[in-house]
């Protein structure tokens, strides 16, 4: 019985100690993959960095400027280009060519489809 | 062995099998025993206290990735990159682990070839611990220094500021020296603002903890105002220029230029003069444009109203001094007629009219006689007569004898322009509440709208007619004053400022350039003053800058643009004006 207890007690010592190395190991394991994305976050931050600071570079306006003059028949915005939503003119109202011609045509009525059933409504649009 | 004792009792017939004498020894083994618990007691206690202590090794690490501290970046108002830190790798040496110095000399010039060999060998022959080989090498370079595998000679990550736009913005953001301090500007004003002393404590800041650092300047607007004034300087063949936007309800700089100018990423030797903020470090006698701020006075006090009239008949004599007008009119003017007409006798009267110590305590509350304090840690004193007379009050009066920085001038026309205000220059970020709240009141409502009228009138019939730029409403005031050569006036080199407001009627932005020595040209008749050239120039400014700044241009002008006057009893400054009395 004592024999018995024993050998469980060694299996028990055994068996602690592999798992404690299992877990000792798998804890470095795991500590170095979260080093390894430290490094891997902070390198893309500074690659983050020089793509931002090389992007400021490439678009600050004075080689756009330069580009523009030398790719574009741009030329800069003058004031009179400017309009104001209010000066806009009113939406001209919608018409229905192709049901006017079936009109004159004489053909109206003749369509019996919903849509040429409907077109008599169309025409109209939204008064604004 | 305490866990033996109970055993040995309960089973007697196990004796045998746990061993022959136990009892006799157990005492021996008890001491054995505690001895070897007080042994794990302590192996135990150790290990708690070196887990709890931080890992030197990343302590090492983390302070040595800070040799160049890491800075904020910095923004302007649209959030477009104005400077920020990327990661370049250093080369250093530590001369007593070297094992052969020539070798490594001879090596390391061999990658670095823009490093002097005999200069590197004798650093490295030097008895110190660690040497600089070179700061900020090419990526292609530091591999290659990594696989020369010199031992004694390692890598190690810095900061190296970069400045994307060059030279546009560079006088307000200043530059840092290679260990990334902040030398002038708005570098310095962060420095200042206790970043230095972060770094100093041995605290190794990252990026990431920093906060960007918001500017009030707009990159595309201050690189537009620098083209502009870049054209016309080099048109007008001057020796230097400078411009500025201001809003004139918040104080903030948008946009400000003085040429020449450097690139910070390489910055020159700053001792020399040439290259100065010529906004805010140069003083000068800003000729009429300082009249605004004489007429504003008599305005404020209520002695003079927009109807008055002043005598300018002929020179006006003081002593041995006679002051004429530029563009004299022998009459009596109105005062909208001594603005548009930029009298110097007119202004010089009502100068005069105030007295020497109330137009002194006047251009105090403006802030013209004190030393004006923005962010930026270069500012200059204004010069100021030491025995202030009457004759100075006079020529003060129409903007000689007292020089200013001008963006201290600009800081005074704005508060004539926004209803009164007086608020302090601002290179950062600022809202319109704020800057109310640090504001004083230095002139009267009414005051500002007359000023605000008599800028538009000089802009549509007077002498600021060239920047009249369809569709903004615009005011102006040139001003040219005559530099002092060898103690006198001359009449040839020439200093030529103008100052325009847009909108007139709701203002919005002040506008403010200066060139130094323009000259004349053919197309402008020969003459160089400064509606030729300094206007010339603010209007294509304000041409260009107006749609960038979402400045809406308006073709119908505003009904009833001055209430205030129209209640007043001025009906006129409500009309639009028909060419009366311009020239």
């Amino acid at each position: 019985m004592l024999r018995f207890l024993n050998v469980v007690a060694i299996l028990a010592l055994v068996g602690s100690g592999f798992y404690a190395y299992s877990i000792k190991y798998q804890t470095m394991l795991r500590a170095e993959q979260i080093n390894k994305m430290k490094r891997e976050a902070k390198s893309e931050r500074d690659a983050i960095a020089v793509l931002r600071a090389e992007w400021a570079f490439m678009t600050r306006p004075e080689r756009v400027q330069d580009l523009a003059d030398k790719y574009l028949d741009l030329k800069p915005l003058a004031v009179t280009q400017i309009a104001t939503a209010q000066s806009l003119p009113e939406k001209p109202e919608r018409i229905d060519s192709i049901g006017r011609k079936l009109d004159a045509l004489g053909l109206g009525g003749a369509a019996t489809t919903p849509a040429a059933v409907e077109a008599p409504t169309t025409p109209k649009g939204k008064p604004r | 062995m305490t866990a033996a004792d109970p055993v040995k009792r309960a089973k007697p017939g196990l004796r045998g099998l746990l061993g022959t004498s136990l009892g006799k020894t157990a005492p021996r083994m008890r001491i054995v025993a505690a001895g070897f618990f007080c042994l794990y007691v302590g192996i135990g206690a150790r290990l708690v206290v070196i887990g709890f202590k931080p890992d030197p090794t990343t302590m090492r690490r983390a302070s040595g990735e800070s040799i160049a501290a890491s800075r904020p970046d910095v923004l302007d108002r649209n959030g477009e990159i104005l400077a920020t830190d990327v990661k370049t790798m250093s080369v250093f040496a530590e001369p007593r682990r070297l094992i052969d110095k020539d070798e490594a000399t001879e090596l390391l010039t061999a990658v670095l070839p823009n490093v002097d060999a005999r200069e590197l060998r004798d650093r490295l022959a030097s008895r110190k611990g660690f040497v600089w080989v070179k700061r900020e090498v090419t990526p292609k370079q530091r591999d290659e220094v990594f696989h020369l595998g010199l031992p004694g000679v390692g890598l190690v990550p810095e900061n190296k500021r970069v400045y994307p736009n060059g030279p546009a913005a560079a006088h307000v953001l200043g530059y840092v020296n290679i260990d990334n301090a902040g030398i002038a500007g708005i570098e310095k004003y962060i420095d200042g603002q206790g970043l230095a002393d972060l770094h100093d404590a041995g605290f190794s800041l990252t990026p990431e903890e920093l906060k960007p650092i918001s500017l009030s300047l707009d990159i595309k607007a201050t690189h537009a105002v620098r083209d502009e004034l870049e054209k016309g300087v080099a048109h007008f063949k001057a020796k230097a220029g400078a411009a500025a936007i201001m809003d004139v309800n918040t104080g903030e700089v948008i946009a400000l230029a003085s040429l020449p100018d450097y690139d910070p990423n390489k910055p020159p030797d700053m001792r020399d003069q040439n290259f100065i903020n010529r906004m805010n470090v140069g003083v000068y006698e800003m000729g009429s444009t300082f009249k605004a701020l004489t007429i504003a006075m008599a305005l404020d006090s209520g002695k003079v109203n927009l109807n008055s009239r002043l005598d300018a008949r002929g020179a006006l004599s003081f002593g041995r001094f006679r002051i004429h007008d530029y563009h004299a009119q022998n009459r009596a003017l109105t005062v909208p007629e001594v603005f548009t007409y930029s009298s110097n006798i007119g202004t010089a009267r009502m100068a005069l009219g105030q007295g020497v110590e109330r137009h002194k305590a006047f251009l105090r509350k403006m802030g013209q006689l004190t030393r004006m304090r923005t962010e930026l840690p270069e500012s200059a004193e204004p010069i100021v007569p030491k025995n202030w007379g009457e004759l100075n009050t006079m020529t003060i009066a129409f903007g000689h004898g007292l020089a200013v920085a001008p963006l201290q001038a600009m800081m005074a026309v704005s508060a004539l322009m926004n209803g009164g205000y007086l608020m302090a220059p601002t290179f950062l970020k600022r809202s319109e509440e704020e800057a109310r709240k640090d504001s004083v009141q230095v002139v009267k409502p009414e005051t500002s709208e007359a000023m605000r009228y008599l800028m538009r009138l000089n802009a549509e019939i007077g002498t600021a007619k060239k920047v009249n730029v369809n569709g903004y409403y615009v005011g102006g005031k040139t001003g040219t004053a005559e530099k002092v050569i060898g103690g006198h006036y001359s009449k040839t080199r020439l200093f030529t400022t103008f100052m325009a407001v847009a909108p007139s009627d709701k203002p919005k932005y002040l506008f403010l350039t200066i060139m130094d020595e323009p000259q004349g040209l053919p197309e402008t008749g020969g003459y160089a003053t400064a509606a030729y050239n300094s206007g010339q120039v603010t209007a294509q400014i304000i041409e260009r800058v107006g749609p960038l700044l979402g400045l809406p241009p308006r073709f119908d002008p505003p009904t009833q643009p001055f209430p205030l006057l129209a209640r007043l009893g001025y009906g006129m400054a409500n009309s639009p004006a028909h060419g009366g009395g311009g020239h």
